[in-house]
């Protein structure tokens, strides 16, 4: 079948074979192109994640997306922000850490997670403040425990 | 390596079809499984899913670093949302979807010019001698690999469009039209005429460089 409306015939007698080619370009790409191994083994690392008991903390601002671009402030922090349920967590990110803030105020305990085997936990004041001075490096996200459950926000880039 | 059981024959999403798809009602039980604590299905969907995942990553031309990122912030984001995926069996869309929305962001926050200008990417088929290829003795193999590294210049040096769209669909194994539509925010009823466009293009410059 030819999707592209040039006459089958022509298709056919130019001999051209686009399914042999694309194969091809996969196999050029297995060789050149792989996956590299190292981060195979993070995905299957990466199961480790998973867990059912906690509640995903959504992104519902991020302002590399949603916020106009401040012209002449080229380290303008990233600003965060998740939501799971009545929880909100307000997140800014630096060059020199974060600095956050749990909504409605209520003492938690936070760890910043970096992948499947790092887990750092971070100082919270009563009122749910919170500081760290690593910024992260790569993904990360953030393990809530307040009022008995446990939020985790969405993995994300830094 | 249990990729083997992620292949399946047919698409029927699309009036379309080629083998080795990921079969997405086994996908689907993977995905399900994976939930149920079976490691070896995670496995599974990680080794079968992982190629695509790269490909969207790699089809975008960001650097090796921000490539890293994407892709572990994918499967990192995929395994948190894994027993909440309201479509198990689309799970190569949405890690597709994922990937493709992690390289905007990456595009968009980028301040420093390496997007394109990484000589790393750009060089690797020319000059880098892969492993794979120090490997290679026999002269008839030397040909082969020789064919595959031209392929690989002329499919690098097609326009953005063209060579996007290959660089997803040489995912192995191959991906359905709605993984790719999600892979790059293009309708599936479009990527048909395209990929035989882009292959067509793909094919002349091989020819006109006398390597048939």
């Amino acid at each position: 079948m030819d999707e592209s409306g040039i006459p089958e015939g022509d298709f056919e007698a130019s001999g051209f074979d686009g399914d042999l080619l694309e194969e091809e370009l996969r196999q050029a790409a297995t060789v050149l192109d792989p996956v590299p191994a190292a981060l195979l083994q993070l995905a299957l690392d990466a199961y480790a994640l998973h867990d059912l008991d906690a509640r995903i903390a959504e992104l519902t601002f991020d302002s590399l997306v949603d916020a106009l671009p401040v012209r002449g402030v080229p380290d303008a922090p990233r600003m965060l922000t998740f939501r799971a349920g009545a929880v909100t967590v307000d997140v800014e990110v630096t060059g020199e850490g974060l600095i956050g803030q749990v909504l409605p105020p209520q003492s938690a305990r936070i760890e910043v997670l970096g992948g499947p085997q790092t887990a750092r936990p971070v100082t919270v004041d009563t009122l749910g403040r919170f500081t760290s001075d690593t910024p992260p490096a790569g993904p990360f996200a953030l393990r809530l425990r307040a009022g008995g459950e446990v939020i985790v926000t969405e993995w994300l880039r830094a | 390596m249990r990729a083997g059981i992620l292949r399946s024959t047919a698409y029927d999403d699309v009036p379309y079809t080629r083998g080795g798809a990921v079969d997405r009602t086994e996908v689907g039980a993977l995905a399900r499984s994976a939930v149920d604590g079976d490691a070896a299905a995670w496995k599974a969907l990680v080794e079968g899913l992982s190629p695509l995942v790269w490909s969207v990553v790699r089809a975008h031309r960001l650097s090796d670093a921000d490539a890293h990122e994407v892709y572990q912030t994918v499967w990192f984001r995929f395994a948190q949302h894994l027993g909440r995926l309201r479509e198990p069996d689309k799970a190569g869309s949405w890690l597709a979807s994922t990937a493709r929305h992690e390289c905007l962001k990456v595009l968009k926050g980028l301040t420093r010019l390496t997007l394109t200008d990484d000589p790393q990417v750009l060089d690797r088929a020319s000059e880098d001698r892969t492993p794979e290829q120090t490997l290679i003795d026999s002269e008839e193999e030397a040909v082969e690999a020789e064919r595959i590294r031209r392929l690989w210049q002329e499919f690098e040096a097609l326009g953005d469009r063209c060579r996007k769209l290959l660089r997803v669909l040489m995912s192995s194994p191959p991906p359905s039209y709605l993984e790719v539509s999600a892979a790059l925010g293009i309708a599936v009823g479009s990527i048909g005429p395209l990929r035989q466009r882009c292959l067509r293009r793909l094919r002349a410059r091989m020819d006109a460089r006398g390597a048939v």
